[in-house]
C-alpha cells in the first residue's frame, strides 16, 4: 500500500505555494501541519507549514505517487532531510514576488544539491503576475551560468492543471 | 528565511529576541517560569518555550544544544502529533513524550500559538516530570502571550 519509492518532494521558499499546490492535485485532502505564523513572518503570510504536507495522486495508469511539502523556512532543515529519502524528485517552487527570487531558486538548488544529483528537478515559478520581476529567461540564464540544465514552468500553484504538468514534467525528467 | 532571521538577530537586544512579538516583559516572565519549574523539580534538565511556528522565545538548555533547532524539531513533532490524534481519537492531545535511555522530552501546548519542550534525566521519575511540566505549561497559556496574534474573543 506504500512504497517510498514513489514519492516526490515539493520544496522552495516561504509563500510560494507548496502547501496549495499539493492541494490543488490531490485525490484527497492532504495532512497538513500549519500553524500561525509569529513574528516578522506574520507580514508574509498567516500560516506556514511546520513538519510537512502530505497527500498523494493517482496516474492515468494507476499508479500512485506520494507527495510530501517541506517546511520552507532553513530552521525546518531537518524536515528536509527525512522527506527527501527514499523520494523520485523534487518539484522546486519559487514565488517571483520576492526582492531574490533568482537568488532564491539557487538557494534551495544548493541546499538539495545531493538530493537532486541523484534524482531530478523541475522549478515552478509562481506569483509572475503580482510584480514586474524575474523573467522565465532570468532564470534560465541563471540556470545557464550553473551549467544546469532543468526544466523552468511559470504556474499558477492553486491550479491543478498547472501543478499537474510540473509533476508530468519531472516525471519525464526522471525516465531520461 | 536565513537572510531575515539574520537581520532581525542583529538588530535585536542580545541577539535571541528574534522577531517575535513577545515584549521583554513577557521574556521576563517566560523566564522566570522556566527557572521556577527547574528548580522545583530535579528531574528536569532543560526547558524551552517557543511559539508554534518554531521560534525560540526563552530557553534553559544544556550549553551546546541549538535553541532554533529544537524549537523548529519541536514544533514539527507537536504538529505531526496533533494530526495523527486528531485523525485517530478526534480529540486534543495532551502532550508528546520521547523517551530514551539517556533522557526524555516532553512537549505541551502551553496557550495559544505557544508550546513548551522539557527536557528530563534519564532516571528521572515520569510522572512527577510530566506533572511539573504541565504546571509551567499552564503559567505560560496564563501569560496570554499570543505570539501568533490570536486572542479570544471576550
Amino acid at each position: 500500500m506504500f512504497q517510498a519509492t514513489d514519492k516526490i518532494i515539493f520544496t522552495g521558499p516561504v509563500g510560494a505555494g507548496k502547501t496549495s499546490a499539493i492541494g490543488a492535485i490531490s485525490d484527497e485532502p492532504p495532512v497538513r501541519t500549519d500553524v500561525a505564523t509569529t513574528g516578522s513572518e506574520r507580514d508574509i503570510k498567516d500560516t506556514t507549514t511546520v513538519a510537512m504536507d502530505y497527500s498523494y495522486i493517482s496516474l492515468e495508469d494507476g499508479k500512485r505517487i506520494h507527495l510530501y511539502g517541506t517546511p520552507g523556512q532553513e530552521r525546518f532543515d531537518f524536515m528536509w532531510q527525512i522527506l527527501t529519502q527514499g523520494g523520485l524528485g523534487l518539484v522546486l517552487l519559487v514565488n517571483n514576488d520576492h526582492p531574490d527570487p533568482v537568488g532564491q531558486m539557487e538557494y534551495y538548488l544548493d541546499a538539495f544539491a545531493d538530493f537532486i544529483r541523484d534524482t531530478g528537478v523541475v522549478i515552478g515559478i509562481t506569483r509572475m503576475g503580482v510584480r514586474d520581476n524575474a523573467s522565465i529567461m532570468d532564470y534560465q540564464a541563471r540556470l545557464f551560468e550553473r551549467e544546469q540544465v532543468f526544466p523552468v514552468f511559470e504556474v499558477d500553484g492553486r491550479s491543478s492543471e498547472d501543478v499537474r504538468i510540473l509533476v508530468n514534467a519531472l516525471l519525464a525528467v526522471l525516465e531520461n | 528565511m536565513s537572510f531575515l532571521d539574520d537581520m532581525i538577530d542583529k538588530v535585536s537586544e542580545e541577539g535571541n529576541r528574534h522577531g517575535d512579538d513577545v515584549s521583554p516583559q513577557g521574556h521576563e516572565r517566560l523566564d522566570a517560569i522556566l527557572s521556577e519549574m527547574l528548580d522545583d523539580c530535579g528531574d528536569l534538565s532543560g526547558a524551552m518555550v517557543s511559539a508554534s511556528d518554531g521560534r525560540a522565545l526563552a530557553q534553559r538548555l544544556q550549553s551546546g544544544l541549538d535553541k532554533h533547532r529544537f524549537a523548529a524539531m519541536s514544533s514539527a513533532l507537536l504538529a505531526l502529533s496533533d494530526n495523527v490524534i486528531r485523525e485517530t481519537h478526534g480529540g486534543e492531545i495532551k502532550n508528546v513524550l520521547i523517551q530514551s535511555d539517556d533522557g526524555n522530552v516532553f512537549i505541551l501546548h502551553a496557550g495559544s500559538g505557544l508550546l513548551l519542550t522539557v527536557f528530563s534525566r534519564p532516571d528521572a521519575n515520569l510522572g512527577m516530570s510530566l506533572a511539573h511540566a504541565n504546571k509551567g505549561a499552564t503559567d505560560i497559556a496564563a501569560l496570554n502571550l499570543h505570539p501568533d496574534g490570536q486572542r479570544e474573543t471576550a
